[in-house]
């Protein structure tokens, strides 16, 4: 039982999220009945599952909100903005329900008594019947029975029962009463093996029936109707169309004719009409061909497959990927014809599976967009502010991983959006502004990243106060001169913010730095973009997946490196003594001027006697830099490999990756090294 | 009138379950723990279907199907029991006996609804 309880739980999750992204829908579409039907199919399953399970509060609980949405789906309610508040308390409530950790403190149970209560309260008053919607109901209906048009299929079936199917307490005629639930169905009645009455049974059963079904259900359907009886009976089932045969005017009055006469009509017969009537529409119809592939694309089915197996699958596929780079190298060295045939296909393979498994775990950001708008709704209503949140480029993939990471940090810059940057109506209207301020979040590709981008447009940072407060704390000398940007900089600074008001003034900064930090994890980056009275945007830059990456492979001294493609702009060559023994570590290329860093010096190695340097230009936050290596070997993809933990504190390499022959790679983090050293440069001056 | 259900099945839970989903839809429900003590019901009291489980003790599903088929008044009622897929050969014994249908276990409340459906209206 505990097992089918887990599978409840799972489902139930499912469910309760479900509903709360449809209660938000419904709230922008009150009168939408599929979502009020939606809204009632999931308080039903949660109701029935609850008491299956032994979560009798859920289903106590979900009863009456189900009586509710009941009235609303008849037209005796409407939805209100009580009854949608209570609501979506519930689906918080219910999601404590589910948890047995939860679900018998005492503040859950309260909670249960007071929504209840309150559940109670929209029940009896009933408020307002609505005298509504006749429109909107027939709309609904017609388009209902359009769609099961689309994939109707018509079926003959023959039931003929053995004389004795009463005895344990079978009736067909509920079977074919079940027949006529499924769909559109004319039945044909048989008594021609009705006895004599004096040799007349009446406790057996003489009568069978053909009856033609057009139905959208599958096949299993209609012979699940007969399941109890399969041995007490003859069944034929057989297909005659794919569509409703039972609206062609021809076929339909040799049904009514052969109503008439007692005899049987026979599946022989109803499949030579069938087809003569397949064939002439065929020829009519040949054009709507296009449309029906369209709605037959859509019925592609998904599966649902623990997460745990897909981490081992991304690990297997990585594993692989090295062994297969292996491979691919023994070969070509082995100069063996027919190991190099096998060694590319194995190598070809092995990335479409790569490739494929990548996108397995690649999920829209959509996922998210439903606890964002629940926070904008419920945060915007306790502040008294009016905001509109509007989301771009949900379609947008990224890991799995990425996602489950992502979602505290955008939630807290979405609260500081909220909290800080819009205004209230009042002081936005003064502003000239447009009482109810929007939220924006956009998210798209570029290049091998994802950019997640948040903006507002409320207060903006006063980047004035900032600069005060940098003072104040002796962070940066009074007649500094810092950019705008590097102002904003500060608003990452652990406890930069949270010692200050500057959250009550201006705007936002609270835990800004948690929210780098947590970015920073998944190897992205956190910009912000700020206009005082403008708005602020707050960007976040992501690799589409933790896993693997397109790396440039680099040579310094004896070791491998790997630069991330994504961030290598350009490759230069230059001579040794350019970039050696200069005193402005500065580079002249293409006629500009180039900082650069070599890093023989800075991995504290000898200099090598090469007459020519490899230079490879990278982008720097907006600066390009150069780092100088040894020699270039190519192109890689690398599959990322933690270092373990005795290397966790250094920030330069971020991972490790096996090269083909099994030597190791290191991974350069290209923004963490620039940074450190340019800081080891700066306190050197100082010294 | 609200038809009347027997339920027979000496797992508490399961009582509850089918009771409550029963009772939901509408119908009259009487519980009985085993075969036996289902048979304190048969005394003429209008029933319109009895769903039972196989393995009781004191009296077991079967015997019970038996015994109901064996009495004027109920011998044409529509009898489901409630069985795990694994048991194929107890399934046909129960067929034999005289059951009308089945309800595979584990269910949920749709199930069990259609499953009725199927002899009851």
């Amino acid at each position: 039982m505990d097992n089918f309880r887990n599978k409840f739980i799972e489902e139930a999750t499912e469910h309760i999220n479900d509903l709360e992204g449809t209660l938000l829908l419904l709230e922008q579409d009150p009168e939408n009945k599929e979502l009020v039907e939606k809204v009632f199919r999931i308080m039903h399953s949660l109701k029935g599952g609850g008491a299956m399970f032994g979560f009798e509060r859920i289903s106590e609980f979900t009863h009456n909100l189900e009586n509710i949405y009941d009235l609303v789906r008849n037209g005796e309610m409407f939805v209100s903005k009580d009854l949608l508040d209570v609501t979506l308390a519930a689906v918080d409530h219910l999601k404590n329900l589910l948890d047995d950790r939860k679900s018998e403190l005492p503040q859950t149970l309260d909670v249960h008594q007071n929504l209840l209560a309150k559940i109670n309260n929209i029940l009896e008053s009933k408020n307002a019947i609505a005298i509504t919607k006749d429109i909107n109901k027939d709309k609904g209906s017609t388009n209902v029975t359009s769609a099961i048009a689309s994939k109707t299929a018509t079926y003959y079936i023959l039931f003929q029962p053995n004389e004795n199917i009463f005895d344990n307490g079978t009736n067909p005629l509920y079977l074919i009463d079940e027949l006529y639930s499924l769909g559109q169905a004319i039945c044909i009645p048989h008594f021609n093996r009705i006895p004599d009455f004096d040799k007349l049974i009446p406790t057996q059963c003489y009568t069978y029936w053909e009856v033609i079904l057009s139905t959208a259900q599958p096949f299993n359907a209609i012979s699940d109707v007969f399941i109890f009886v399969e041995d007490e009976c003859h069944i034929d089932i057989h297909k005659l169309s794919d569509y409703n045969l039972l609206e062609n005017n021809e076929f339909y009055g040799f049904i009514q004719q052969a109503l008439k006469s007692s005899n049987d009509i026979g599946i022989d017969n109803l499949q030579t009409l069938a087809s003569r009537i397949n064939a002439s529409i065929m020829v009519k119809e040949k054009k709507t061909d296009d449309r029906l592939a369209v709605s037959k694309e859509n019925t592609i089915s998904s599966i649902r497959v623990s997460s745990e197996k897909l981490d081992v699958l991304m690990n297997l596929v990585s594993e692989l990927v090295t062994t297969q780079a292996r491979l691919s190298l023994f070969a070509e060295n082995s100069n063996n014809n027919e190991l190099i045939a096998i060694a590319e296909n194995v190598q070809k393979l092995s990335r479409q599976l790569r490739d494929i498994a990548f996108s397995i775990v690649l999920i829209p950001i959509e996922n998210l967009m439903t606890r964002f708008q629940r926070l904008v709704r419920d945060l915007s209503q306790e502040l008294k502010k009016e905001v509109q949140f509007v989301a771009e480029g949900t379609d947008t993939e990224l890991d799995k991983t990425i996602i489950e990471n992502l979602t505290d940090p955008l939630l807290h810059i979405l609260r500081n959006s909220l909290d800080h940057g819009i205004e209230e109506p009042a002081i936005r209207v003064k502003h000239g502004k447009p009482r109810q301020g929007t939220i924006m979040l956009k998210a798209f590709y570029s290049g091998a990243n994802v950019h997640i981008q948040i903006s507002d447009d409320g207060a903006g940072i006063d980047t004035e106060k900032i600069r005060q407060k940098a003072i104040s704390k002796g962070l940066i000398s009074p007649d500094a001169v810092l950019s705008q940007k590097e102002l904003l900089e500060f608003i990452f600074i652990p406890g930069f913010s949270t010692a200050s008001n500057v959250t009550e003034v201006s705007g936002r900064g609270v835990g800004m730095d948690v929210v780098r930090r947590k970015i920073a994890d998944i190897r992205g980056e956190v910009e912000v973009e700020s206009k005082l009275g403008v708005g602020t945007t707050t960007t976040i830059k992501l690799p589409l997946t933790l896993s693997i990456i397109d790396g440039l492979l680099v040579k310094i001294h004896d070791t491998f490196y790997i630069i991330p493609l994504s961030s290598v702009d350009k490759i230069y060559a230059a001579e040794h003594n350019k970039v050696v023994g200069t005193f402005n570590q500065l580079i002249v290329l293409d006629g500009q001027q180039i900082p650069f860093f070599y890093l023989r010096h800075e991995f504290e190695l000898e200099e090598n006697n090469a007459p020519l340097e490899q230079v490879i230009v990278v982008r720097y936050e907006d600066k390009r830099i150069g780092l100088v290596v040894d020699s270039v070997v190519g192109e890689y993809q690398a599959v990322l490999k933690p270092l373990g933990k005795y290397y966790k504190n250094q920030e330069i390499i971020s991972g490790a990756t096996i090269l083909g022959d099994g030597t190791i790679a290191l991974v350069i983090d290209t923004n963490k090294a620039i940074k450190y050293f340019a800081h080891k440069y700066k306190v050197e001056e100082v010294k | 009138m609200a038809k009347t259900i027997l339920i027979v099945d000496d797992s508490e839970s399961i009582r509850e379950v089918v009771s409550f989903t029963l009772e939901n839809e509408g119908y009259t429900v009487l519980v009985a723990v085993d075969g036996k003590d289902a048979l304190k019901f048969l005394d003429g009291t209008e029933i319109d279907l009895v769903i039972t489980d196989l393995h009781m003790p004191v009296m077991d599903g079967i015997e019970l199907i038996k015994h109901i088929r064996s009495m004027e008044k109920y011998q044409r009622i529509p009898i489901l029991f409630l069985t795990t897929e694994s048991q194929a050969a107890k399934k046909m014994e129960a067929k034999e006996a005289g059951a009308t249908g089945w309800i595979i276990k584990p269910f949920v409340p749709a199930k069990l609804i259609a499953a009725i459906n199927k002899v009851i209206r």
